[in-house]
């Protein structure tokens, strides 16, 4: 069959992945998949198992949940920690962290699995989780104490509970982005004696992407070939006509992400009637989220005059004074032009305090064109 | 190999013949809507639509389908400027897949002569993806060019004191009540406002195009439309390069009568159609050396 790549020496890029899984299978005692439900992770979790079950060793499956998730990827991520029990260590993770909320600036951040709220949870808690932090309370690291103990701190510091551990990561750079390729390959990670160039030091572990020269159907094809199952979410997207670059399994709230609420009640209605009741904004998200005017910031509301006018007043009506502070502190850095402002106002609107939609701090290219055609007409 | 400048019979017949020297086994026309293609019947041929490349469902069926005895027929596809789009993209790996593949497309360009390498990128696989229009390079790919010589005939009009008047205060206001608006919106309805001065001109036995059918003329076309009647007259420029290439596409016209009026922003347009007709040229001298 067609539509796997492979390199000049007719080596496909299937065989080059399992190449690489047995020389970390050779090179590490301890070998850990993190696993998303996505259709990259259910690859990378399936390659890794098929080799810990030939070996007749173990790997530990890792999924932190973030409770606002498709419940499609929790079946998901279910059914990869059942293929191969006997070769599988269960590391699901359910403990609290904060969570960017983008569809609400009143509760910006979700508290997941918060204490007291397990009524309001979207799920009750698995009983084979892990519920408590692995680690001591005096050595926890947190990147940014104003935002406070979020995802990727939970992900670093539970990461440090291991030391000579390999984190396997179904990250792909191939086709879609040649930036991340170049981001992911540009730190080799010395093993043995060998420099591996698909992997990256992570303080005493090390974190490796084996499937990352693989392209979107060298993904489906080995689905396919395995006959895995898959999050069902791909489907929906799928009969709706997706393009193929936002047909993706994501988190739900995240500033990036809130689109994917718009279809939720189509997709997955019962999740999408629990995120209402848990979180505010959803609704408002689901109507809006796809529209010029509201989260996009591409229509400037009618009753303000400027984008400039319509910042300073989300600025000044920010219910929080900590983060209006924060992104007061970071605009005073940018020049104050509408085309500058108009980004800020997504800033605010999407509640990214942590600064992740970088603002293109430029003069208004508008002015020399007005003055084109002022001049010519 | 790219064809440029041939009509759709003569698309049709360069595929059914392609289809017989090379066991082709099945046919895909990418094709924006109002340029799809008839090819005679007896070859199995699927259409997509423009807007179907990207989609989801379309993309991952063709990527299976598409093999080495699959014919791919890019049609009138140079839609777009920017040559790493995600539709180019689709389309360069559906390409990627099949040695036959064969390029239509009326006009070199859209508006730069850059615009070109999108076309040469689809008939070389992308190897030279970075690089601009040069000679030499143009040799790596087989390019069959029969040009479409477009003059411009500028049918002057006259307008009165008060149109000027208003043409004036007209322009002071677009500019000032500007606001967020796209700054492109003041030559765009600046240039609606000859329309007046130019119906006393319109000939009721000539087909004429415009931006729309604001004046409820029998014989009035618009730059969006998927046919015209013959030759059409215009009756006011669009600001799309694109529109006007589809026009004279569609239309197969190469002497374009225009009336244009005495106002500024006629002028502008004029200008600026006429440098794009001077682009035009400087394509079709690249692609002769």
């Amino acid at each position: 069959m067609r539509l796997i790549q492979s390199y000049a020496s007719r080596q496909t890029v299937l065989e080059a992945a399992l190449g690489r899984m047995a020389f970390v299978f050779d090179n590490f005692e301890q070998i850990i998949v993190s696993v998303s439900g996505g259709k990259d992770s259910t690859v990378m979790a399936h390659l890794a198992l098929l080799e810990a079950k030939r070996r007749g060793r173990k790997v530990g499956i890792h999924f932190l949940d973030e409770e606002v998730c498709y419940q499609s990827s929790v079946d998901q991520v279910d059914y990869l920690m059942n293929l191969f029990p006997d070769n599988t260590t269960r590391i699901w993770l359910q403990m609290e962290f904060r969570l960017t909320n983008a569809t609400s600036v009143q509760d910006g951040q979700l508290v997941c699995w918060e204490a007291g709220k397990h009524k309001l949870w979207m799920r009750p808690k698995r009983e084979d989780s892990i519920k408590f932090r692995m680690w001591a309370e005096e050595a926890q690291t947190v990147r940014d104490k104003r935002k406070g103990f979020g995802f990727y701190d939970v992900i670093e510091n539970f990461e440090r509970c291991y030391s000579g551990a390999a984190f396997l990561v179904g990250l792909r750079a191939a086709g879609e982005s040649p930036n991340r390729w170049r981001a992911m390959v540009k730190n080799p990670v010395d093993v043995g004696e060998r420099k591996v160039y698909w992997g990256t030091k992570k303080g005493a572990n090390v974190a490796l992407y084996p499937i990352y020269d693989w392209n979107f159907h060298d993904v489906w094809r080995y689905i396919h070939d395995e006959g895995l199952r898959y999050s069902k979410v791909y489907d929906w997207q799928f009969r709706k006509g997706y393009p193929i670059n936002q047909m993706r399994v994501s988190s739900l709230i995240h500033e990036r992400a809130f689109k994917s609420i718009c279809d939720l009640p189509e997709f997955e209605p019962k999740t999408y009637n629990k995120l209402c009741k848990r979180i505010k904004g959803i609704a408002m998200a689901q109507e809006t989220g796809k529209t010029a005017k509201m989260f996009a910031c591409r229509k400037l509301p009618k009753n303000f005059r400027s984008w400039i006018a319509y910042r300073d007043f989300l600025l000044k009506t920010h219910p929080d004074q900590s983060r209006i502070r924060l992104f007061a502190e970071r605009f005073s850095r940018h020049l104050n032009n509408e085309y500058v402002a108009r980004q800020q106002c997504r800033q605010l609107i999407l509640n990214d305090y942590e600064n992740n939609l970088s603002v293109d701090n430029k003069p208004d290219p508008r002015d020399e064109l007005i003055r084109y055609y002022e001049e010519v007409l | 190999m790219i064809a440029l400048g041939l009509h759709d019979r003569a698309k049709g017949k360069r595929v059914s013949a392609y289809c017989a020297g090379n066991s082709i086994r099945k046919v895909f026309v990418f094709s924006p809507a109002k340029f799809r293609l008839s090819i005679p019947s007896g070859i199995d041929v699927e259409y997509i639509e423009w807007d179907e490349i990207i989609q989801y469902k379309f993309y991952y069926r063709i990527l299976q389908e598409v093999g080495k005895d699959t014919l791919l027929v890019v049609n009138e596809c140079l839609r777009l400027q920017n040559r790493y789009d995600l539709t180019y993209n689709c389309l360069r790996l559906f390409l990627n897949q099949t040695p036959h593949v064969l390029v239509f497309q009326c006009f070199p360009l859209i508006d730069r002569v850059d615009d070109f390498m999108i076309l040469f990128d689809f008939d070389t696989r992308s190897r030279w993806k970075r690089e601009g229009v040069r000679a030499g390079l143009l040799k790596e790919c087989q390019v069959e060019c029969s040009p479409i010589d477009v003059s411009l005939r500028a049918i002057p009009v006259a307008t009165d004191g008060a149109t000027q008047d208003a043409y004036r205060k007209e322009k002071r206001k677009l500019i000032d009540g500007l606001g967020l608006k796209d700054p492109n919106t003041i030559p765009r309805n600046l240039h609606l406002l000859s329309g007046k001065a130019k119906l006393a001109h319109v000939d009721p036995g000539a087909h004429y195009v415009g931006r729309n059918n604001r004046f409820g003329l029998d014989n009035m076309r618009t730059y969006r439309d998927a046919g015209y009647p013959g030759a059409c007259t215009v009756f006011e420029f669009c600001h799309n390069f694109l529109d006007f290439s589809d026009f004279l596409s569609l239309s197969r016209q190469s002497e374009v009568p225009a009336l244009v009026s005495d106002l500024k922003v006629d002028q502008w347009y004029l200008g600026r159609c006429q440098e794009w007709i001077g682009r035009l040229h400087e394509a079709y001298s690249v692609l002769r050396q």
